[in-house]
């Protein structure tokens, strides 16, 4: 271990130690999903609902001649027809920007662009008449690369031009600076499905035209109350929004749900009926947002001693038809192209642009171009493991490319070491790689740092809500505003309430998200779900201790502020003898009709950060996270098998150790998937593997051994301390994955995903079989000549 | 108008009879006709194993049999796994290892789990290969294969003297 | 939501089923339906009424005094399972075992994937090695088909309306003493399991005591409009030993038996180079490497 300075144990935030805080109790959700009991929207039915069905553009760039709907409607079991002129409110949907119509009026502009919706009384009606609909679709010139959308002459995705937004950090003036060794590449990024195992579904129920209740599978409550007041001219008091339990995001139910629940909610009010919207799979795979595609280039330098001097990076995503969250996409892309490094000079420019391809949104993690620290590494012949820990931040260097000083402790060399030691780094270098046959075994680091909650940009959204209510027999309702989507955001909030409460977990019941029970809370996204809720909810339990201290201590016959909560009881601080079950507690508030219902708020501090120069302090504070991943390549077929990824991540401080391993574990095959499996294959806009069977996931056969090491510390500002970890157990899985392949290959691979095909390709002349296609070439000139 | 048909088969134990259309699938059968909505539909292309049933105690995805295909025969769901109020051990091995994040993948892995259990010893890669017709985006499979290993040794302690 | 099919019939021996298929022609026999579903699901295929094989005996495998016979509606994982198979015909006993995951294995059925006819289909390559038979039930009676007269093209078989496989039988070949038999498949596809092939291969081959080859099937999956034999490939070894200069010669060879295009799954490049390099690893060890 080195001999550094370790990071000081953790401390709660004003509670007693112990309590759940931090342990493996059963999360309070998994016996009714193990039992199949948890209804998600599919499960969800009304008498008298109907189902909903939308017809959608096949083509990505066309002016609308007219829509014929009479054959749809003329399917027996269909109860309503609605396109465009037919939305009571606004024709819009967009969550910063309104610039995409929630039905196509006169243009289209992606693939599977919606053109009108359906509802009947079966699903089987529904997609019967939808398949009817008749759009009369005249093409129009189109555009699908993100870097040609940006020249002079490419078609216009709108009219107002193709560039969304321009981001930079500039940093002294790395234009003009020289290095010793100076690396340049050209990076593609391919985007990637979510491919959460719910599809996208809400049902819509009615009152009147009046008022209106969604259920949805979401990740943000919140946006879709604001999508579905928009649409059918609404209040937003008259939206109630309940988050369905989801079955999974990772971002891509943030700001997706909003279009299928305005949707609903427009045929619910068109026929008086409740409405449920279940997207099939490949409508899902081919309409809903995907990570963006992104083409980054870098121009890096390091003198020879190993230290970066500068770093140029220039990223273009593919923001496809409409902005959706792209620009909040590209905020977060811009502030994290620099990565964990001190980098004296540095330039980052950060376009988004418009396409007629996907639609881009979240996607849990960003891309780190790590595969450059590698590239230099090779070429000043060092240990890309010791080159990093050359140039990574520390407690004394820890200013970033804006000029923001970390909080300290800053743990990257702590996760560099921890992550490298787990791995066996220096033996396997040591032993030289075990190279059988055509197998090539390798090794790779991806380090990243991730900047935790809304970025600076989104912080009129970084607040959170939360309820308390005591019941009179001690049992405890929480309500948050942030939603669980498989993450363990309920376990999160269970368990923080009950250390706070110094209750068992069990006693704690934290119910679905309503947008009728708590206030706006922002998007579940960012990794900011626990530390948001949480700290709404300790400040909803400590307004509650003002009405319940002062009892407990009646009962105690002690001075309210020696009360302290433990092990279920309320106890006299410094004499656990004396003590009084919280039930009893909370059975004399109910007595005494005493207010034993709190809320709690919660807000980001405000910080300073200038967009246009990318100076200041675009994030609260940040995690690291450090991903080991060793392979194996077969370099006659391109086959890579994953076969270990060692991961050490700075949480601060571990609520709840099984959701938080899961977490890693789960992000660490999700990013495996989008480095080597993953590919989204466009044809003009249209994608052409729509479906499980084409858009290849690891399965439980692909997963590697991973092992992990958690490093606590002591943090500001989140709930006892803790950080988040939902999109840094992503994050460098991938790269990791890349340096691995390439330290195996020893040929340079800078496409994703690293498909046996893409990795053939990238071996050119050094793979064993080269020589065959000339052979082949040759051998059919021959024939031609001979007559054959 | 298409002619229904009657299908009677054995749901969870229990001989059940029902009238539906020719093209009805189990699936549906299942989740509509008979309420039990534990069966999710991730795919409905037999990809993703979400609706995993047990055919006459074997593991098939139900979005791919008609009903009429199961009739004369045995369907056991996720709600047939438990009994007298027990669940089945990989099912409480799910909950007590941490293998259950957002939970829809989760009744298909519990079904084609339950099988591969009784189907007998088998070392990890074997069990690996048993679940990846059960597509799971949030676990990454670490915590379920766990869980699914401990029953097994379970079994195998049972078994040998 | 339902399939959109109007009647399911289930015929209670082979001639009503065949009585059935002959007399409608919009009828499709149904066994597994893990390919039949979907298309149907999908509108790529449109069929009014469907005959359900349950219940026909057309599942089971059993010893002949030829060699086995499979019942075409026997499941993939009784295959890859039995002992019979993975003994004397182990590349079919491989190939069951990778059609799709254990619950489709438990459903699709060795006549479905023949008759579906995929140039993919993952047991054609091991029954093509195999010399396999197949037993075709028509109005006018039984007729035997040699397996690699079966596939037209893709999608396309040889059966004609009203006709059912109703089994499929593998020959057992006599082998001079002396002999080492070896026989292989290999599946390539984007990920360790449950995957359409891009490439798949089997081989069988039966070598001298002096290393050279006495004889050698060869034959290729998702490469050309349907599954084939390699025969050029075969021409290059057969009697030789397999070395290096030889093998680089089939893998030539190999070039002009196969005819692989771009799609959605891998371009036609990448599945040249795999199959150049399944042929290539089955002849070393054939060669003894």
């Amino acid at each position: 271990m080195s001999p550094r300075r370790r990071p000081r144990p953790a401390r709660g935030t004003g509670s007693p130690e112990p309590g759940p805080l931090g342990g493996r109790h059963e999360r309070p959700d998994a016996r009714a999903k193990v039992t199949g009991s948890t209804r998600y929207v599919a499960d969800l039915a009304l008498p008298g609902m109907l189902h909903a069905a939308a017809a959608v553009s096949p083509l990505a760039s066309a002016r609308i001649a007219g829509i014929d709907t009479a054959a749809a409607r003329a399917v027996a079991g269909v109860e309503a027809v609605v396109t465009a002129a037919d939305v009571p409110g606004k024709n819009l949907v967009g969550v910063i920007f309104e610039d995409q119509p929630l039905l196509a009026a006169d243009r289209v502009r992606m693939v599977g662009e919606r053109l009108a919706l359906v509802a009947a009384r079966t699903p089987e009606a529904a997609w019967a008449a939808a398949r009817l609909i008749r759009a009369d679709l005249e093409p129009l010139p189109a555009v699908h690369d993100p870097v040609e959308a940006l020249t002079a002459h490419a078609p216009l995705v709108h009219p107002w031009g193709n560039l969304i937004r321009e981001f930079r950090v500039v940093r002294r003036d790395a234009a003009r600076a020289r290095a010793a060794v100076v690396i340049e590449a050209e990076y593609r990024v391919g985007g990637q499905e979510h491919a959460y195992l719910e599809p996208q579904g809400c049902l819509a129920i009615p009152e009147g035209r009046r008022r209106i209740t969604i259920v949805a599978s979401c990740q943000c409550p919140f946006y879709v109350q604001q999508a579905v007041a928009r649409a059918l001219g609404l209040p937003l008091a008259a939206v109630r929004v309940e988050q369905a339990p989801t079955g999974g995001g990772f971002g891509g139910k943030e700001d997706y749900p909003s279009e299928p629940a305005a949707c609903a909610a427009v045929l619910a009010f068109a026929t008086g009926r409740p409405v449920r919207f279940v997207l099939p799979r490949e409508l899902d795979m081919q309409v809903s947002s995907k990570r963006h595609a992104m083409v980054i280039r870098h121009r890096w330098g390091a003198d020879r001693s190993g230290r970066l001097r500068f770093a140029e990076v220039d990223t273009v995503l593919d923001a496809g038809a409409y902005i959706g969250i792209s620009t909040v996409v590209a905020e977060r892309a811009n502030v994290s192209s620099i990565g964990p490094y001190h980098v004296p000079a540095v330039r980052v420019t950060t376009r988004v642009a418009y396409t007629n391809n996907l639609f881009g949104g979240a996607f849990r993690g960003f891309g780190a171009a790590e595969a450059t620290m590698d590239r230099l590494a090779r070429a000043l012949d060092l240990d890309p493991l010791e080159f990093r820990r050359r140039n990574v931040l520390d407690d004394r260097r820890r200013r970033i490319c804006t000029g923001q000083l970390l909080p300290r402790p800053v743990l990257a060399r702590e996760c560099l070491d921890r992550a490298a030691e787990l791995a066996g780094w220096d033996a396997f270098h040591a032993a030289g790689p075990r190279n059988g046959g055509a197998t090539r075994e390798g090794m790779g680091i991806g380090l990243a740092l991730y900047g935790c909650n809304l970025h600076h940009g989104g912080q009129h959204l970084d607040r959170s809500s939360a309820v308390v209510i005591l019941q009179p027999d001690g049992s405890v309702v929480v309500r948050v505003g942030l939603t669980e989507m498989g993450q363990g955001n309920l376990t999160a909030c269970q368990t923080i309430a009950a250390q706070a409460l110094g209750v068992d977990p069990a006693t704690v019941q934290v119910w679905q998200p309503d947008t009728t029970a708590v206030g706006d809370s922002g998007p579940t996204v960012a990794s900011r779900g626990a530390h948001a809720s949480g700290m709404a909810i300790l400040d909803a339990v400590a307004r509650l201790r003002r009405r319940l201290d002062p009892v407990a201590a009646e009962l105690l016959a002690c001075d309210p502020r020696h009360v302290v909560l433990a092990d279920g009881f309320a106890a006299v601080s410094g004499d656990s003898g004396r003590r009084v079950p919280m039930g009893r507690v909370a059975a004399e508030l109910a007595s005494r009709r005493i207010e034993a219902i709190s809320t709690g708020w919660y807000r980001s501090r405000a910080r300073r950060f200038d967009a246009a120069t990318g100076v200041g302090d675009p994030y609260e504070f940040y995690a690291v996270a450090c991903h080991v991943a060793k392979v194996a390549v077969d370099s006659e077929l391109g086959l890579v098998r994953v076969l270990d990824v060692a991961a050490a991540h700075d949480v601060g401080r571990v609520i709840h150790r099984d959701a938080l391993e899961g977490q890693i574990q789960g992000g660490i095959v999700q990013g495996i998937g989008w480095g080597t499996t993953e590919e989204l294959k466009l044809d003009r806009g249209r994608l052409m593997n729509p479906s499980f069977t084409d858009y290849i996931i690891p399965t439980a056969a692909d997963a590697p051994r991973i092992a992990i090491a958690i490093v606590e510390s002591e943090g500001r500002g989140g709930p006892f301390g803790a950080k988040g970890i939902g999109e840094p157990s992503l994050i460098p899985a991938a790269v990791a994955v890349r340096n691995a392949v390439v330290d195996a290959l020893g040929v340079e691979i800078d496409r994703l995903p690293l498909t046996p095909p893409a990795v053939v390709a990238a071996l050119g002349g050094a793979h064993r079989f080269a020589w065959l296609e000339e052979e082949r070439v040759r051998g059919g000139v021959e024939e031609v000549v001979a007559g054959r | 108008m298409t002619e229904r048909i009657t299908v009677t088969l054995t749901l969870n134990g229990e001989r059940r009879m029902f009238d539906v259309a020719p093209g009805r699938r189990l699936i549906d059968l299942i989740r509509e006709d008979a309420g039990l909505t534990g069966t999710k539909e991730g795919c409905g292309a037999g990809e993703c194993g979400a609706c995993t049933v047990l055919l006459d105690g074997a593991p098939v995805t139900s979005c791919l049999v008609l009903a009429a295909s199961a009739a004369g025969h045995d369907v056991v769901t996720v709600e047939g796994l438990q009994h007298d109020g027990a669940l089945h051990p990989f099912q409480e091995a799910l909950v007590t290892h941490g293998g259950v994040q957002c939970g829809f993948c989760t009744p298909g892995l519990a079904v084609a789990g339950a099988a591969a259990v009784a189907h007998g010893p088998a070392d990890a890669e074997t069990r690996a290969r048993l679940l990846a017709g059960n597509l799971c985006r949030c676990t990454g499979y670490v915590k379920v294969l766990e869980a699914l290993a401990d029953v097994a040794q379970g079994e195998e302690a049972h078994v040998s003297p | 939501m339902d399939v959109p099919v109007q009647e399911v019939l289930r015929p209670a021996t082979v001639s009503e089923a065949v009585a059935v298929l002959a007399a409608r022609p919009d009828a499709r026999p149904v066994a597994g339906g893990t390919d039949l579903l979907v298309q149907l699901r999908d509108g790529r295929r449109s069929v009014g009424c469907l005959v359900d094989l349950d219940g026909l005996g057309l599942a089971g495998i059993r010893r002949t005094s030829d060699g086995i016979e499979i019942g075409a509606a026997t499941p993939m994982d009784r295959i890859a399972a039995d002992a019979g198979i993975r003994a004397l015909f182990p590349a079919l006993a491989a190939a069951a075992g990778t059609v799709g995951a254990w619950p489709i294995q438990c459903r699709a059925t060795l006549g479905g994937n023949l008759a579906n006819a995929s140039p993919a289909a993952d047991t054609a390559p091991a029954l093509l090695v195999a010399g396999a038979v197949l037993a075709i039930a028509g109005p006018g009676g039984t007729r035997h088909l040699p397996v690699g007269e079966f596939f037209l093209g893709p999608g396309r078989c040889a059966l004609a309306s009203g006709e059912l496989l109703v089994s499929v039988a593998l020959p057992l070949a006599t082998v001079a003493p002396a002999r080492r038999v070896m026989e292989r498949f290999v599946k390539v596809g984007p990920r360790r399991e449950q995957v359409i092939s891009v490439v798949s291969f089997a081989g069988r081959a039966v070598v001298r005591p002096d290393g050279t080859v006495e004889a050698v099937r060869l034959a290729l999956g998702s490469v050309a409009p349907t599954p084939v034999r390699a025969r050029r490939a075969e021409a290059a070894v057969s009697g030789r030993r397999p070395e290096e200069a030889v093998r680089r010669e089939a893998a030539v060879a190999l070039q002009r038996d196969i005819a692989p295009i771009d799609d959605v799954r891998a371009p036609a490049a990448y599945r040249r180079v795999a199959a150049a390099v399944l042929l290539d690893r089955f002849l070393r060890e054939a060669g003894g490497d």
